[in-house]
């Protein structure tokens, strides 16, 4: 890999490498430097959405009052994300359980649709089955483009649901779509870093829910 | 998770890159990375997707399942092979991750144990990546997907040294670094019962793979039971 003359400036790379213990020690180092990144992006994004923050958790507890169901959809590693988003309202840690649905968890219907009309619509065509005016519909895409995403927003947003995204990098489509009622975006470059940090939304938007839904105790 | 030691991850940072180490150098040998999370199936899906699909372009797919449903001991027995990964995503006394944890050993399964909360018994698994927060922030708010995705990142920059993915040979000093070393010690290794009979004989599942033993010693053991051999004696019973 590396010739004789600069194998010396690339001692990583050398097949011959046999103590593990600097490398080891740069993993360490590696690990906390994006540990920290993880942890000030989590605060900046949170600092930045605190108002926005506010008015989501305001409008899904008023809707969710009225007896509204949230719908949460992604991929890959956002389809498990907006799973654990949906269970923290049906299961939560603590306080009121929610009636909450991830359109990623039935894998008849997930594949049904898929196969028949297209992956595009995977999302959306749940939406047009289960969705009342009145219910929440949150997506999650650390690009922004993912197409099924945007179209079940597109469709949520026609049936007047009030919709939630969250984005990354630029916010992409989501950002510009015009069927999003509230779109977070996460400024980063990194697709690990966005998801945490989408998470940790996630988690005090749903604490924001459960506090007004508390206060209230009017179920 | 570790606001006390001044960094944000605390001793976890070390646990990463040694357990990164560990998993890059089974995967170069051909392993399977098991993934459970009974409490949260989601994150079983979310690091096995990591493996299987990665984010950055142009790193290699390595094979990851997340292990779903109703007995976890039952499918992990009958899925893994020895050499193979087992990760879970789980609190200290998720009682179904406690008892594959147990049988790992057996089963020649390297394990990596990652939760917070209450810490699991020393020893419970080969690495223990245990954050000191909030159980709400570590499930919900990105605490543990933080940490499988290090793990990814960290495993992924292990495959750039080939030179170290050679897994230590027994008795190396990088293995043997505890006081006890069941691999090159006179201690017993772990086995599980598949079958008893005939008379006081057994037939167990090691890291080695199914041997013919004797239970004179320990009476007859039933199915599953784990137990200790040494010499192709099980000297005692291990509470499974």
């Amino acid at each position: 890999m590396t010739s004789e003359t600069t194998g010396f400036l690339y001692p990583f790379i050398d097949s011959d490498e046999r103590d593990s213990s600097s490398l080891l020690a740069d993993l360490g180092t590696s690990a906390e430097a994006k540990a920290v990144q993880s942890r000030q992006l989590q605060a900046a994004t949170l600092d930045r959405f605190a108002e926005q923050i506010a008015e989501i958790t305001d409008e899904m507890a008023a809707r969710f009052a009225a007896g509204a169901r949230l719908f949460t959809f992604g991929n890959g590693g956002s389809a498990t994300d907006a799973a654990s988003f949906a269970a923290l309202f049906t299961r939560p840690p603590w306080g009121r359980p929610l009636p909450a649905r991830s359109l990623v968890a039935d894998e008849a219907t997930l594949t049904a649709l898929g196969n028949d009309v297209g992956f595009e619509l995977v999302f959306s065509r749940q939406l047009i089955a289960h969705s009342r005016a009145n219910d929440i519909a949150v997506g999650f895409s650390t690009s922004g483009n993912s197409d099924n995403v945007i179209r079940a927003f597109g469709e949520a947003h026609r049936r007047e649901l009030l919709t939630v995204g969250l984005a990354g990098h630029d916010g992409g489509e989501m950002a510009t779509c015009g069927d999003v009622d509230q779109c977070l975006v996460v400024r980063s470059d990194s697709v690990h870093r966005i998801q945490e940090t989408q998470d940790a939304v996630a988690l005090v938007l749903w604490a924001g829910v459960q506090a007004i839904v508390e206060s209230k105790g009017d179920r | 998770m570790s606001p006390s030691s001044g960094t944000v991850l605390g001793t976890v940072a070390g646990d990463l890159a040694t357990a990164s180490l560990d998993m890059a150098r089974r995967f170069a040998a051909g392993a399977t990375m098991w993934c459970a999370a009974p409490q949260w199936p989601s994150h079983a899906q979310h690091l096995a997707v990591e493996f299987v699909h990665p984010v950055i372009v142009g790193k290699r797919a390595l094979p990851a399942v997340a292990v779903e449903g109703g007995d976890l001991v039952s499918m992990l027995r009958i899925v893994s092979s020895s050499g193979d990964l087992f990760v879970a995503v789980a609190g200290a006394d998720e009682p179904a991750v406690g008892a594959a944890m147990r049988r790992a050993p057996a089963w020649g399964l390297r394990s990596i144990w990652i939760g917070t909360g209450a810490r699991p018994a020393a020893g419970a698994a080969d690495h223990v990546l245990w954050l000191d927060a909030d159980i709400a922030e570590s499930a919900y708010g990105g605490g543990f997907v933080l940490v499988y995705h290090l793990l990814w990142e960290l495993t992924h920059v292990c495959f750039e040294h080939p030179g170290l993915l050679s897994i230590p040979a027994v008795g190396d000093a990088e293995e043997c670094h505890d006081e006890v070393c069941i691999t090159c010690s006179d201690e017993g290794r772990l086995a599980e019962v598949i079958t008893t009979g005939p008379g006081s004989h057994a037939r167990v599942r090691t890291s080695a793979g199914v041997e013919a033993i004797d239970t004179t010693l320990i009476g007859t053991p039933q199915p599953g039971d784990l137990v200790l051999v040494h010499a192709g004696s099980a000297v005692t019973t291990i509470e499974g």
